[in-house]
């Protein structure tokens, strides 16, 4: 009797041990990838939908395997905009053992330059300043820097502008990451691009921009191109089409065209302007759910499936955040593919590895993405938009601007 | 005389001298004794994440610069708004030092206690120089030349090329006798660093508050015209109170730009000085355990809003940025909740809690 039950609990223990150690085998890797961004506090209108797009493809890797049994879990920390905090998240991701970092701030990512080249992690963040990549080996940028844009946007203008050069207003957040680009362009007309600036504004608080207007009227200037956030650029043109001095088509005479970079527009710019918005010609290296495409329909879909609404699933910023996890799940199944484990440092190889025949193109950005030792700027091609209607739309072909070659 | 050293119960002061001491009885020795170092012993005892040790190393560089603001505001009853600004100046010394000389100068990773030092300096001389209107202006004149001070400070930072236009100037690691303190000892190296830090000058103050120069400040803080008429210079006395404020201030500065390895302007702006004087009314104006309490206080609260609004943003729509309002709603009702219903501050408990225990066995 005593060994029978010694039997019986042998059997059960053995069937235990190998159901165990059956789903051991089966249970899959977990990497962990890790955001540090503003969701509360200063600039959150960007930085939530961001942070939504970042967890929902993460979700959706899970969900769909599409790493296989493998899987990501990925640390979303609210940093409020602050450096502080932002330091004190990556300490914790780096206790946590993350491969890849995605930062937010132009402030922390310069703050943590430093930070990032010690602990040779990639970083992937939602700032696209030319400064990031200065002095900086892991820095990535997904899309092309502000500098980049903001010259394009004068190439634009250089390249359409009837009658001789274009007299040109910079409207600038006061701070590095409305400064940089100022430079950048002024090298770009010294290299021969057919623009004068005549004035650069960095903006306050104002409410009203009536005399900053009247000045730069006085001054004959006839397009204002916009580094900064939306709500100063929303207050610009309304109180520019106040004013009657809004062009309603592209250089009109007489009126000022006003354009922008990155964070200067999208579905944002046109719930705080209204119709003021109207003809604003902006560009960004996402492509928009306004202009139907496989990237933004994927993007769409996503947002139904894990209950977003309307205007986060239309939003540019849930498509950046859908991005750069993309990148990062991209990088993480090349490293897999090519039979090395993901590590830091296999990620960082990959990520520089994707370039010519083994570009990446995500769907959702205007070009494929594409990195080496001597370019970190992702997608290379900027698409122009209008804001007509309500929505922007898409104004010509993607394009390379051509003077971000010529001062490198 | 005292007879029982060990209890205050039954004993009298005799002299002036003796009401003085900074221990009371033996049980206050022991006990501060067994503190401070049970402080310096648990970090060896329990391991700390890299994350929970920059958390605390926050609070105690916090302590230092409440510490300062605790003279001016505290016991010599200037009110400052600008005190992360004095902050902000001793940061900024060390960040330039480094511009100046090279981030690998030996002085600033090996001779960094002098750069601390020096960087105290500079801010006790630049809040010396602020504090020159306090000669003329009091009260609520006097907190809007400080705010000034604030603003001239933050816009000087924030588009002089010097000061790299407010975006984070680096910082190197610093040696210790073992080596270069590497990103695993980091935050444990500093803790240690900042906690002497906070040793010496505790004692300093209390050392301070024992001496005319001290009970000068607060002869003014009560009455500058009667201190006037006791031989006392109330216009050099506040000028005074600024220097040391500026001087906490500034160390405070170094060692958060050497925690942070490196200075940028967001950590001290006007919300950060209004964040250090609400550590000091939390804590307890005028007392030196309310530079303690206030800061852990207000940084606790900090961080536990900080998870909550987290919390509310992944579950809120991005349109309803309620999330965002929860951080400055609890941090100003704490506050006003603080002045209504216990202005002497948390330090006022912990008085309280000693007094049961210094009259024992006696009732409270």
């Amino acid at each position: 009797m005593r060994n029978r039950r010694v039997i019986i609990a042998t059997i059960v223990g053995a069937v235990f041990a190998c159901v165990a150690m059956t789903g051991s085998a089966f249970a899959g890797n977990t990497y962990k990838l890790a955001i540090s961004l503003a969701i509360t506090g200063p600039t959150s209108d960007a930085g939530n939908p961001y942070s939504k797009g970042v967890g929902d493809y993460v979700k959706y890797v899970n969900d769909n395997k599409i790493l296989g049994d493998d899987k990501v879990d990925c640390m979303i920390r609210d940093d409020a905009y602050k450096t502080d905090v932002t330091k004190r998240n990556f300490e914790e991701f780096l206790d946590e053992g993350i491969v890849l970092y995605m930062n937010y701030s132009t402030g922390s990512t310069l703050a943590l330059k430093k930070d990032f080249d010690e602990e040779k992690i990639a970083v992937l963040p939602a700032s696209y300043h030319a400064g990031n990549l200065l002095d900086s080996n892991y820095i990535l940028l997904p899309i092309p820097s502000y500098s980049s844009q903001v010259i394009g946007l004068a190439e634009y203008v250089a390249n359409n502008h009837k009658d001789g050069k274009a007299k040109v207003a910079m409207f600038i957040h006061p701070s590095a990451f409305g400064r940089g680009p100022v430079e950048d362009l002024e090298k770009a007309i010294a290299a021969g691009l057919n623009i004068e600036i005549v004035e650069v504004v960095e903006h306050g608080k104002d409410l009203d921009n009536t005399a900053m207007i009247k000045r730069l009227q006085s001054k004959g200037v006839q397009y204002v191109v916009c580094h900064t956030v939306q709500s100063p650029v929303a207050t610009f043109i309304k109180d520019a089409k106040r004013l009657g001095v809004s062009a309603s088509n592209f250089g009109e005479a007489g009126k000022m065209t006003f354009l922008g970079a990155h964070y200067t527009g999208g579905n944002d710019l046109i719930a705080l302007a209204g119709d003021a918005a109207e003809n604003f010609f902006w560009t960004t290296g996402f492509m928009l759910t306004s202009v139907p495409g496989e990237g933004t329909d994927f993007q769409l879909k996503l947002a139904k499936t894990y209950g977003r609404d309307d205007k986060l699933a239309n939003s540019h910023n849930y498509t950046s955040g859908i991005m750069v996890a993309q990148v990062a799940v991209e990088t993480i199944r090349r490293a897999l593919a090519n039979g090395k484990a993901v590590t830091k440092a296999s990620l960082y190889e990959e990520l520089l590895a994707m370039n010519g025949d083994n570009s990446y193109d995500p769907k959702t950005t205007t070009g494929p993405v594409t990195f080496s030792k001597t370019d970190h700027e992702g997608v290379d091609k900027l698409q122009l938009y209008r804001a007509s209607g309500g929505v922007f739309k898409g104004e010509g072909a993607a394009f390379v601007p051509e003077y971000v070659s010529k001062i490198k | 005389m005292a007879t029982n050293r060990w209890l205050a119960t039954g004993n009298f002061f005799s002299t002036y001298k003796e009401e003085q001491r900074i221990f009371l009885t033996n049980i206050d020795r022991l006990t501060i004794w067994s503190l401070i170092a049970a402080l310096y012993a648990w970090p060896l005892i329990f391991q700390m994440s890299n994350k929970n040790m920059l958390v605390i190393d926050s609070i105690l560089v916090a302590v230092v610069a409440v510490i300062g603001l605790n003279m001016v505001t505290g016991f010599a009853g200037l009110i400052s708004i600008g005190h992360a600004a004095f902050v902000g100046v001793g940061a900024y010394t060390a960040a330039l030092l480094a511009a100046s000389w090279g981030e690998s100068h030996a002085i600033l990773t090996h001779a960094w206690p002098l750069v601390i030092l020096f960087s105290g300096l500079v801010g006790a001389v630049i809040g010396g120089f602020v504090g020159l209107p306090a000669m003329r202006l009091k009260h609520l004149y006097l907190a809007i030349a400080t705010l000034s001070f604030q603003m001239i400070f933050t816009w000087t930072i924030n588009f002089m090329t010097l000061f790299n236009q407010g975006q984070t100037m680096p910082l190197p690691r610093v040696f210790w006798l073992t080596g270069k303190v590497v990103r695993k000892d980091h935050y444990f190296f500093w803790y240690f660093v900042i906690l002497t830090v906070i040793v010496m000058s505790g004692f300093a103050v209390r050392n301070l508050m024992r001496t005319r120069y001290g009970r000068c400040l607060i002869a003014v803080r009560d009455n500058d015209r009667a201190a006037d008429a006791m031989g006392m210079h109330p216009g050099f006395t506040k000028v005074y109170a600024f220097a040391l404020a500026g001087f906490f201030a500034g160390m405070a500065g170094a060692m958060h730009a050497y925690l942070f390895r490196g200075a940028g302007i967001e950590s001290f702006s006007l919300h950060q000085s209004i964040s250090y004087l609400a550590m000091a009314i939390v804590g307890g104006l005028g007392t030196l355990s309310g530079s303690f309490f206030g800061p852990a206080a207000i940084q606790f609260l900090d961080l536990q809003v900080e998870n909550l609004s987290a919390w509310a943003g992944t579950i809120l729509g991005s349109s309803m940025n309620l999330a965002t309002a929860l951080r400055p709603l609890t941090f100003g009702l704490v506050i006003v909740l603080f002045l209504i219903f216990e202005p002497r501050g948390i330090a006022n408990w912990w008085r309280i809690t000693r007094s049961y225990f210094k009259l024992w066995p006696f009732r409270y």
